[in-house]
């Protein structure tokens, strides 16, 4: 019993981290139609920047959230007109343009890491490392806990964002219909290169949590990329407020396979799970997705 | 209306009998090449005429159908275990257990097809980019494969061997897609899905039945490569023939090419595959060609979206018009 309320505890805890990373992952498909495969890379390169700016600077890594928000946001608006190349201009299937581009990018991304770090395992220490609070029989670590909080503050300011503001209100029309909304007056790339730096510079800072949570190293993008993935499946694609269900969802179900099965049929318990909802529900589990 | 104007047909300008002839001359070629070249030589060729193969089958999906599978990797390493495990653990003979491994990787092909092909084409990247991983993750699970050190199959060191089973199979996967793609109402099918899935639809193509079989058809070929692939280099283990890169060459070769064509694929596994072999020599062993791949993609995706063979097809070369095309086919 305590055994199960630990591995629920630390499940719902990974769900918070695996909402950040959903969450920016499912608003940049919502309003570009496009699957970013580098979603995994902007967490990986997250990381590493993390542990640049630890190694170079010292002080805690929590500080730092806000430094790499701003440096991924940049980079994310600079590589923008790139993807929006892709996905525009004369060619017959801008949709598979854009997949492809954003694949080679996350090769790229990948490759320059393994060459520049190799495979050597870093980590980051903070000062919330290995503190943990007791509740009873249960433990919940500072650390897993500060990242879920995280996660719930950043997704609550991103709803506060697009429910509230009116940029985010232009965002979310661009989302439902483009065309419509561009012919109301939105610049519908502008807002396309808006929403791809905030999903850059989310998904970024959320790599020196996921780094000082876990470790660093240069080929850790796969797992944040099928993570990513299967949380937009199993909340439908493009449907922001799922992402939350689907995120905690997935926390548990790693825990708990993590726990009661074993941790390397992982990926294999995932990929059941998104198959089946792909057969049974394919707009995602609340049956909200585009 | 775009789309539609910029659908790539194949060309038919130039007189048939140069392009039998250059055929016969290179099918002639390359049936004397291992007599003539030293094993180094012989054994890239091989892996050009391998890497062919593969980003042809990668292109009846990605290229002909415009669904992009992202784990066809996989299909090449189910083959190849399924070839290991056929020949080692029931002693069946190398030919029924590449039967089996085609056989098993297009049922596999279907099973992940079935749900996926119905819904955008995002769901099925997504799709098989899970799927390559997770088989990678059961192949080092597996107590039959393995495990993380692999599996060691009877020694057959004959190279030329090699050579000419993977020149018959790429062969024939070049003569079944000009058969049944470009010459047949199956491949016409295929372009109507890729270039207006629902006017596709509305004209009576079963455009889920369709898609399942070119899938199920481009698991097929990766799957018997693999398992030649096995037995070649007699020694598989997950990394080596499930790793992510082998989708990742597939792609980029059939892209650099030029998807949807018939040459495409294989203009564009000859030049990576010897770029990628003389980074080797000159470099050795590293990470660095992931580097040159992943910008490699980048760039044709960007500026020269038709390929190699979209070039060439062009009046690229006839000094008068040649500005004109590369304005055109170089999109800047």
């Amino acid at each position: 019993m305590e055994l199960f309320l630990q591995t629920l505890i630390d499940g719902l805890l990974i769900g918070g981290l695996i909402i950040v990373v959903g969450i920016g992952f499912s608003l940049c498909f919502g309003v570009m139609h496009i699957v970013d495969f580098a979603v995994g890379e902007w967490v990986m390169l997250g990381a590493f920047t993390g542990f640049l700016l630890v190694s170079y600077f010292g002080q805690d890594p929590m500080i730092y959230l806000p430094v790499l928000f701003i440096i991924f946001f940049v980079l994310g608006w600079a590589i923008y007109p790139l993807i929006y190349r892709a996905i525009s201009g004369k060619r017959h299937n801008p949709v598979l343009m854009g997949l492809v581009f954003t694949f080679g990018l996350s090769i790229l991304a990948k490759g320059g890491a393994l060459s520049i770090w190799g495979y050597h395992i870093q980590s980051i220490t903070t000062w919330l490392s290995g503190k943990s609070l007791a509740l009873g029989p249960i433990t919940i670590p500072a650390l897993r806990f500060s990242g879920f909080l995280f996660g719930i503050l950043i997704t609550l300011l991103l709803m506060f964002f697009l429910y509230k503001t009116k940029l985010g209100i232009t965002i979310r029309a661009t989302a439902q219909d483009r065309e419509m909304a561009s012919l109301l007056g939105t610049d519908v790339r502008k807002v396309g290169a808006l929403v791809y730096s905030l999903y850059a510079g989310v998904t970024g800072m959320s790599g020196i949590l996921i780094g000082a949570l876990f470790s660093i190293h240069a080929a850790m993008g796969v797992k944040y990329c099928t993570l990513a993935f299967f949380v937009v499946v199993l909340a439908g694609m493009g449907y922001i407020p799922g992402v939350i269900i689907a995120g905690l969802i997935l926390g548990l179900l790693q825990s708990f396979v993590g726990v009661y099965v074993g941790g390397r049929y992982n990926l294999v318990a995932l990929f059941m799970v998104m198959y089946g909802v792909l057969l049974i529900t394919p707009k995602g589990i609340l049956r909200r997705g585009i | 209306m775009k789309s539609l104007k910029n659908a790539q047909t194949p060309a038919h300008s130039s007189p048939s009998f140069l392009r039998w002839g250059l055929l016969g001359l290179v099918l002639l070629i390359s049936l004397l090449l291992p007599w003539t070249l030293s094993p180094l030589w012989i054994r890239i060729a091989t892996e050009v005429l391998m890497w062919a193969g593969l980003a042809q089958s990668w292109n009846i999906i990605g290229g002909y159908t415009g669904y992009l599978s992202f784990g066809h990797g996989a299909f090449f390493g189910v083959g190849a275990y399924i070839t290991g495990i056929t020949m080692l653990h029931l002693g069946l003979p190398f030919g029924l257990g590449l039967l089996i491994s085609g056989m098993a990787a297009a049922l596999m092909a279907v099973i992940i097809g079935y749900p996926t092909l119905r819904l955008r084409g995002a769901y099925f990247a997504i799709a098989t980019w899970a799927f390559g991983e997770m088989i990678r993750q059961i192949a080092t699970i597996l107590e039959i494969t393995g495990g993380a050190f692999g599996m060691q199959l009877p020694a057959y060191l004959n190279l030329p061997f090699f050579y000419y089973l993977f020149l018959l199979m790429t062969g024939l996967i070049y003569l079944t897609i000009y058969l049944l793609l470009e010459r047949s109402p199956f491949g016409y099918k295929l372009l109507a899905i890729r270039e207006h899935e629902e006017a596709a639809e509305m004209v009576g193509v079963d455009t889920v039945m369709i898609k399942i079989k070119a899938f199920g058809l481009s698991a097929f070929f990766p799957g018997v490569l693999g398992g030649i692939y096995a037995y070649w280099v007699t020694y598989i283990h997950p990394d080596s023939v499930l790793g992510a890169v082998i989708t990742d060459f597939m792609v980029v070769m059939a892209f650099l090419g030029g998807i949807g064509s018939l040459w495409g694929p294989f203009l564009g596994a000859g030049v990576v595959q010897l770029v990628n072999r003389y980074l080797w020599l000159v470099w050795g062993e590293g990470t660095f060609y992931l580097i040159v791949i992943g910008a490699a993609i980048c760039a044709v995706v960007l500026f020269i979206p038709s390929g190699i063979i979209g070039l060439l097809e062009s009046q690229i070369f006839q000094p008068r018009t040649a500005w004109k095309e590369i304005r055109k086919k170089v999109k800047w």
